[in-house]
């Protein structure tokens, strides 16, 4: 479904990622995991349209997406969900998910489904979503996200700012909309967490792709163990 | 008194409308357009061509605000491109300078080939009594045409989906692309309306005295009070702050003198800088 082919990208003219390739099939949940620094985000970002890319390509379903500007990849069907979350703070709860069907209409259906991912939600459609608890705005970037009915959603650092039992809390959901059959790209310093929803994963060190493989062989693997599971 | 007051409120309500226009493109982008009074200007001036050349008032106030929404997409589409490809201050101080420029530049141009250049639309009538104050059928115009234009941008920016998308740009520009809003186009429109609405401001004001060629800067000076004082990209702001701007200089016109009213208006918004620098209603 994805393809990122020899992927560059970074700021100021300086490659922050260099030579990425990640591919990621539908109905599959693939984690990039890595440090904090590592490269993750700028190349969320990049896939995105935020950021331009200054060598390779991104392709979904045989669309070629780079260098298009990211509200063109947004309708494309790539919802990405950034750590910092970007909602609209003076609007109601509701309002953010409305604008997320953008320019449709929001469809009842999508709202009922997304109301069941996340029931907290629906009790506070009112409120400004400026004053929601940071997990609470973490659950509505990522209802917005579905909004639009993506073909593929790519969420960032889903647990920053959230207590260990809020950040379970929202990869349990992140498993439901798995078995529903959504393609899921998550990036995660939380590597075990991350692991125990994907199939496969990336490991991304100094901005390139240092080790792929199934959840379990990385897992399984001394390296990663090492690195990131806090195994000595 | 009452007097006073009404006078008050049937000049903010021109303010408010003279703002709107000003407060919505700083909101969506930082650009304090300085060329703002001046495409009100340049409407009046095709109005009153028009009507010279014995066309009737409706379709040349029609031709008019086309007009300058015609020259507000202009210099989005041209003047404002580099402006936008900046962030933070550099856009604002960039966006100041061309848009003063821009101002000098349609202003000359027009004060050159039509020196005494002026629109006044006459509406006759004997004057109508509000509350037991006579008021001049003009102002009645012109109160009323601001009104039914404030519920109508209240209508857009709540109630539909494109006036949403831009509330969206105005507090998330980032969060906008990511749900499939394109913020430049979104800031063209903007742009055009705000023109538009400049062309609405020109037969306003020329409803009850001549709107004249060099009025310009005048009208500029008075929108950047009203966008300060009410809070930047606020519809609702903009009224308010107009109306209460408008009493206010009736008030001090009446019991002090006409003289000072400018500057108790600038001192008005200086105060708002300092006690609430985000204005009356915004963000």
């Amino acid at each position: 479904m994805l393809e990122v082919v020899g992927l560059a990208a970074g700021y100021l003219g300086e490659r922050v990622v260099d030579g990425i390739d990640v591919e990621v099939r539908s109905g599959e949940a693939v984690a990039i995991v890595g440090s904090n620094g590592a490269g993750k985000t700028t190349l969320f970002r990049a896939i995105a349209g935020l950021l331009s890319t200054m060598e390779g390509r991104v392709v979904l379903d045989g669309k070629e997406l780079t260098r298009r500007p990211a509200h063109r990849i947004s309708r494309a069907g790539v919802a990405y969900v950034p750590a910092e979350r970007h909602l609209f703070p003076a609007m109601t709860l509701k309002s953010n998910l409305v604008l997320g069907a953008y320019p449709r209409r929001p469809d009842p259906e999508t709202l009922e489904l997304v109301y069941d991912l996340f029931p907290r939600l629906k009790e506070r459609q009112r409120q400004q979503a400026g004053t929601l608890s940071g997990g609470e705005q973490q659950m509505v970037a990522v209802a917005r996200a579905l909004m639009a009915r993506p073909r593929l959603l790519m969420l960032d650092e889903p647990t920053t700012g959230l207590s260990p039992a809020i950040a379970q809390l929202a990869f349990e959901a992140f498993e439901e909309l798995k078995k529903q059959g959504m393609t899921l790209l998550i990036a995660e310093q939380q590597v075990p967490l991350a692991l125990s929803v994907a199939d496969r994963g990336y490991v991304l060190e100094n901005g390139r792709i240092r080790l792929e493989g199934a959840s379990d062989e990385l897992e399984r693997n001394p390296e990663v163990r090492r690195a990131y599971l806090g195994v000595a | 008194m009452r007097a006073v007051v009404l006078d008050g409120i049937v000049l903010g309500l021109a303010f408010g409308l003279l703002g709107v226009g000003m407060t919505l493109v700083y909101g969506l982008g930082g650009v304090l357009n300085l060329a703002y009074g001046q495409i009100v200007v340049l409407a009046a001036i095709v109005i009153s061509l028009l009507m010279e050349d014995g066309a009737a008032t409706v379709l040349a106030a029609l031709v008019g605000v086309l007009a300058a929404a015609g020259v507000a997409v202009l210099l989005d589409l041209t003047l404002m491109r580099p402006v936008y490809r900046q962030h933070g201050e550099e856009r604002t101080l960039m966006g100041l300078l061309l848009t003063l420029g821009a101002a000098f530049v349609i202003g000359g141009l027009l004060t050159w080939r039509y020196p005494t250049g002026a629109l006044y639309i006459n509406v006759s009538g004997e004057p109508i009594s509000i509350l037991g104050v006579p008021m001049a059928v003009g102002s009645i115009w012109a109160s009323v045409i601001a009104l039914a234009v404030a519920a109508l941008l209240l209508l857009f920016f709540g109630a539909t989906t494109f006036g949403r998308g831009v509330r969206s740009v105005i507090q998330d520009e980032t969060g906008a692309r990511l749900v499939g809003i394109n913020p430049s186009f979104v800031r063209t429109v903007i742009f055009a309306l705000s023109g538009a609405l400049a062309g609405v401001v020109a037969i306003t004001q020329s409803m009850s005295g001549p709107l004249t060629v060099n009025a310009g800067f005048e009208l500029t000076t008075f929108a950047l009070i009203v966008t300060v004082v009410g809070g930047l990209g606020s519809v609702a702001g903009a009224f308010l702050a107009g109306v209460l701007l408008g009493v206010v200089n009736s008030l001090s016109a009446h019991y002090i003198g006409q003289y000072i009213t400018t500057v108790i208006l600038l001192g008005a918004a200086a105060l708002t800088i300092l006690v609430r620098p985000r204005g009356l209603l915004g963000r």
